[in-house]
């Protein structure tokens, strides 16, 4: 699985998503490309690295985000409204999921690292493999807040928006997030700083 | 100062999302709050984890997955009802769908690459004298400072840099400075040459100055730093404390002390700025081996041992780690006899450099210094 650094990449203007409106198929190409991969991150790391279950969300996404982008109204920032999206869908998707799964069952987050075995030997790697591992086992609320956060790059403000939640509640969820993740990790503390 | 506990809105200090103020106000508590300090340090370490969090790429079959699923989508809806579906596909003419597709993805880039410039984290900039530069432009009044860019001032101009939300940097003449990164968790500038002055108002080790010879960490703190052409550094502190530091030798300098730095040898001893003329001198022969004005019937090291005073023990408590064998032994005995260690603090400890001794006498030191 490829990964990169985030970056923001705000292409996506009033302009596309009239055209989108408007059943433009090149303008959607475009919104498709610009946002496929942070809804992708969202959707892997909502199901613990399961890769086929985040392209499947992936898919509903979109195809709910061009159904019913008509309704559309730029009451918020796009990005917010989509996010929504996103969030909702992992969870709608996560309780139909877990009806028919154990509890508890998943496919293991260490997949993702085990497909490319070479790249163990970079400490970046290595470090992002152990974040990851530690968002996995992070309460949904907290996995949910870090990742709009730092795959997406979100402000706490739009966090709350999207999440439906005051700022102050974004910021403790955060903040507990953090603390998990620093105790889980807290052998990393030299290669991080 | 601010005597309310601040654990609860630590992340939110990480990330810029308190106003000034109150970041200012969060940035006093954490300095005299050990509590909240320890707190800060542990979200520190998790925002840095989060930090690594990768974006996953999309697989390449999603697109075509997704369009199957349209096309079977619109047929179902045209066989339903025999109307237009929400959002159809239109006929393509395949030359113009590239044509656009091309001009699309060139817009993009342009646009990524505009804002991607556009967003580089900056500092603000005022003019102080003069006509400093940012990159190649001269500055007006106000000026920004992005990532990666330079500011120099000639012989006549200065400017004041303000770091985020916890503190101002001013920048003497003919200086040359750089922003190397400013996020939450970590403000860097590198000090190619020329002198600067920083007032801090944050928690230890969030701003660092890289120098040819080290790197100053804040410590909460006011110093001054200079850096001569050949890349020799001199730290001067005025308030709280400063570390220097290249690779593994590394110099604590409180405020009222100087420490000088040099290129492949790193932070010399700190001493304080009332220590005898002899001492000094004394010392720079030891630290860099600088032909100075002392008998050559004395070595260095006894000039500084015979010269120093109890608050002089900052620059003996250094030397400890930095002499060897005999010298490590009469450096001992002379601090011991200015301020003999706490119980707990043994001889044998201190020549073998016990770590936690050695913390132990320090802070028994800290009195004087």
């Amino acid at each position: 699985m490829e990964q990169r650094p985030v970056m923001v990449e705000p292409i996506v203007d009033e302009r596309v998503i009239e055209a989108c409106q408007a059943g433009d198929r090149e303008a959607f190409r475009l919104l498709f490309e610009t946002y496929k991969d942070r809804v992708f991150s969202i959707a892997v790391y909502s199901f613990s690295g399961d890769e086929t279950a985040a392209s499947d969300v992936c898919q509903q996404i979109f195809l709910k985000l061009l159904t019913s982008i008509g309704q559309f109204r730029g009451d918020s920032a796009f990005t917010t409204w989509l996010y929504r999206l996103v969030v909702n869908a992992c969870i709608d998707e996560q309780r139909k999921r877990r009806r028919f799964l154990p509890f508890g069952e998943s496919t293991p987050m260490s997949s993702i690292a085990e497909r490319k075995p070479e790249e163990k030997h970079y400490a970046k790697v290595e470090i992002a493999d152990s974040v990851q591992a530690a968002i996995k086992q992070l309460r949904p609320k907290l996995r949910m807040a870090i990742l709009l956060k730092y795959v997406e790059d979100l402000s706490y403000e739009e966090i709350a928006s999207v999440l439906g939640c005051s700022k102050g509640t974004v910021a403790s969820r955060l903040n507990r997030g953090h603390q998990v993740l620093a105790r889980k990790l807290v052998h990393l503390r030299n290669e991080v700083e | 100062m601010f005597s309310k506990h601040v654990t609860k809105e630590l992340s939110a200090y990480c990330h810029g999302e308190v106003a000034n103020d109150q970041s200012r106000q969060i940035a006093e508590h954490l300095i005299g709050c050990n509590r909240c300090r320890r707190q800060f340090e542990e979200i520190k370490l998790g925002v840095k984890l989060a930090e690594h969090l990768p974006q996953i790429s999309a697989p390449d079959s999603l697109w075509p997955n997704l369009q199957a699923s349209l096309a079977a989508e619109t047929r179902t809806n045209e066989n339903a009802a025999r109307q237009p579906a929400p959002f159809s596909f239109k006929v393509w003419q395949p030359s113009f769908a590239g044509v656009a597709a091309g001009l699309l993805i060139v817009a993009a880039f342009a646009g990524l690459w505009l804002y991607l410039r556009e967003s580089r984290p900056f500092w603000e900039v005022a003019r102080l004298n003069g006509a400093p530069r940012i990159g190649s432009s001269r500055m007006e009044e106000k000026g920004r400072l992005a990532v990666g860019q330079w500011l120099e001032t000639d012989g006549d101009s200065r400017a004041q840099i303000e770091v985020g939300s916890i503190g101002q940097v001013e920048i003497d003449p003919n200086t040359r400075v750089r922003l190397v990164e400013t996020k939450p968790t970590e403000h860097r500038l590198e000090l190619a040459q020329g002198k600067m002055s920083a007032r801090i108002w944050a928690p230890p080790h969030l701003f660092f100055v890289d120098t040819p010879a080290g790197v100053a960490a804040d410590l909460g703190c006011a110093y001054t730093l200079e850096v001569n052409d050949q890349g020799i550094g001199l730290l001067h502190v005025t308030s709280g404390w400063v570390a220097l530091q290249l690779k593994d030798r590394e110099s604590m300098v409180p405020a009222g002390a100087t420490c000088a730095t040099q290129p492949g040898i790193g932070p010399g001893t700190p001493y304080f700025d009332d220590a005898s003329e002899n001492f000094r001198q004394a010392l720079a022969k030891l630290d860099f081996g600088y032909a100075v004005d002392i008998p050559d019937l004395y070595s260095p090291l006894e000039v500084v041992l015979a010269e120093s005073r109890p608050r002089d023990t900052l620059t003996l408590w250094h030397l400890l780690a930095r002499v060897e064998g005999n010298d490590r032994t009469r450096v001992y005995e002379r601090a011991a006899a200015l301020v003999p260690p706490p119980d707990g603090v043994t001889r044998e400890g201190v020549l073998q450099l016990d770590e936690q001794m050695l913390e132990l006498w320090k802070e028994r030191l800290e009195t004087t210094w």
